[in-house]
């Protein structure tokens, strides 16, 4: 049997994740050890781990060429579209904010407010919730810079601690929704061998909670 | 100005030799499957009017469709599935003929999906759809086509089966307007359990709310049965649940023992199933390559209510993957290439086609001289070359 493999996000995740698969039992000292490579067997060859970029596990599972993946809810909200997520692993866990200068009115008055954020999917799907028209701008790096400097009137973020925000003299005006670490599964690969992913399911489940 | 004269948009592609050799051969044993069940082949225009897909039931969002006018301003689409045309098609048609009638299709269909995905925006699909009839019987002539035609091509396959009227009964009895089911829906249909516990957690628990709950978890063998009939005892799952069970007893002759798995999770489009739904998948691909139901109530929206249930599969994707297994030979050279010298043209023809009778492989060569039809011959990997004349 072909061993199931299973992509993690680069850095943190995956760290923790090993950590998670080492305590159900799982031989990683492959992974730990991995030095410039990109798949390494887990265990007795039950799982092979590859190792990608956020967005790109999404990817990978999305297209059945990796059956299972770690990656935080902030990238399945900006990225996701079909796939099934079975398990909210309970680490990676963080919020996404709308935080605005220290006593800015956000909702005041009558212009179309600008948004500057890494998440222009998340950001458009908050406002439209509140049937919102909004301009979003995309910035790649420190997005708190965009209010600073007058390119934006609020920010869409992840907020771990705050302290960046607090240093920078904005605050959180809302949560926009919680995140952390989720275990998703390509849907063709569930059906093709449930059995495997089911076992591993429950038995991550017995130490995340 | 950049002409875009030597490449194809995204999400397009041609399909070249022993890809059209590997599609024929696939679609050619599906439709041998759909012809012997009686079904008659319909071809439906590759343009249509929009209104024919924005039905709220369809499915198919707006931004999913290509989109053009006419020379009226009327908006048009490239079509984008084949069994809305087929309704649009019956419910006018053949609306006053004798029914049940059974059809089925061979067409490409349309996406616009976003970019840089690597999905394909064309599609060759073939689907049967089995109008104006209700029923068990239609429903296990459906399923055992289905299941002929996924076995077919592919050895190793999984069959799941559900039902829609699990979930929309037991949404039903809930006190949420649609936006909430639909977010429910959505939390189902991606066995994403924290959400789905989330949604839940803010409801009055309720038998129906704790139903809902498991049925992400609800999918395996008959087991199933026996679990979901305990959670849903009491509630209105419980005849559709029953029915899904009965079907799934009347098709075990079928032989597809640990091939065949139940989903009370499968509540894909789920405003648009009315009945039993179910999905194929094999090994390699990473979607379903082949999904349909029981939808009554879509020819309503025509304005000729019938019964209808039917299934499309992804030919397209079967295709790769067969080209991609190394065991497929769809290697299309001949094993003889004849040479006429000049004069001898016709003869040559009929002893190609003498040739073909018996069973060969054998082309008449085009080149001027017989040294240059040798040289092309040995570049091609062909074995022999007969001069005629």
């Amino acid at each position: 049997m072909k061993p199931l493999r299973i992509a993690l996000t680069k850095g943190r995740l995956e760290k923790t994740t090993i950590e998670l698969f080492e305590k159900i039992g799982y031989n990683c000292d492959e992974v730990k050890n991995k030095g410039r490579r990109l798949i390494l067997p887990i265990g007795n060859n039950e799982f092979e781990a590859v190792l990608a970029k956020a967005a790109d596990v999404i990817t990978y599972v999305e297209h059945g060429v990796c059956d299972l993946g770690v990656v935080g809810k902030d990238t399945i909200l900006e990225n996701g579209t079909s796939f099934y997520e079975l398990l909210d692993l309970g680490f990676g866990k963080c919020r996404f904010a709308l935080a605005t200068k220290k006593g800015y009115d956000f909702y005041g008055g009558y212009n179309t407010k600008t948004i500057a954020t890494k998440y222009p999917n998340v950001t458009r799907a908050f406002f439209d919730d509140k049937n919102m028209d909004i301009r979003i701008i995309k910035i790649e790096g420190s997005v708190e810079l965009a209010p600073l400097v007058g390119l934006s009137d609020g920010i869409v973020d992840i907020v771990e601690t705050g302290s960046t925000l607090k240093a920078n003299g904005l605050e959180v005006i809302e949560w926009v929704t919680d995140i952390s670490a989720r275990l998703i599964a390509n849907t063709a690969s569930l059906k093709l061998r449930k059995a495997e992913i089911e076992e591993l399911q429950k038995k991550l489940e017995t130490v995340t909670q | 100005m950049k002409k875009y004269i030597k490449i194809t948009p995204e999400g397009m592609k041609d399909f070249l030799f022993a890809e059209c050799s590997a599609m024929d051969n696939i679609c050619g044993k599906i439709e041998n499957i759909f012809v012997s069940g009686g079904f008659k082949r319909v071809i439906t225009p590759g343009i249509e009017f929009f209104d024919v897909f924005s039905q709220p039931c369809s499915g198919i969002s707006q931004e999913s469709m290509f989109k053009t006018v006419d020379n009226k301003g009327r908006l048009l689409v490239m079509r984008p599935d084949s069994t809305l045309p087929i309704a649009r098609m019956v419910s006018s048609r053949l609306k006053s003929g004798v029914l049940p009638v059974r059809l089925y299709y061979k067409q490409a269909v349309y996406r616009n999906n976003p970019t840089l995905t690597g999905r394909r925006n064309e599609m060759m699909q073939m689907g049967i759809e089995l109008l104006g009839v209700k029923g068990k019987r239609a429903d296990i002539e459906i399923i055992s086509t289905a299941v002929k035609s996924i076995s077919s091509v592919a050895e190793d396959f999984r069959f799941e089966l559900g039902h829609a009227g699990v979930f929309n009964a037991l949404s039903n009895e809930l006190d949420i307007d649609d936006d909430y089911k639909e977010k429910i829906r959505i939390s189902i249909e991606g066995k994403n359990y924290s959400a789905l516990n989330n949604l839940l957690d803010k409801l009055t628990p309720c038998k129906a709310v704790s139903a809902i709950r498991s049925l992400p978890s609800l999918f395996g063998g008959e087991e199933v049965f026996e679990k979901a009939a305990d959670i849903c005892r009491g509630t209105k799952a419980e005849a559709a649940l029953e029915y899904l069970h009965n079907i799934y007893k009347d098709i075990l002759p079928i032989g597809l023992g640990n091939k065949l798995i139940v989903d009370l999770g499968l509540v894909q489009r789920n405003d648009y199933y009315t009945g039993i739904v179910f999905a194929g998948y094999i090994e390699g691909i990473g979607d379903a390559v082949i999904s349909g139901g029981r939808y009554d109530d879509l020819l309503a929206e025509f304005d000729a209510p019938m019964g209808a249930a039917g299934f499309a599969i992804d030919t397209d994707a079967i295709t790769l993957k067969h080209l991609s297994d190394d065991n497929a030979d769809y290697s299309d050279n001949p094993d003889i290439l004849v040479f006429a010298e000049d004069g001898h043209e016709i003869e040559a023809i009929s002893y190609v086609e003498s040739l073909v009778k018996q069973g060969k492989k054998a082309q008449f060569s085009v080149l001027p001289t017989l040294e240059e039809t040798r040289e092309f011959a040995s570049k091609r990997g062909i074995n022999e070359v007969k001069a005629i004349g």
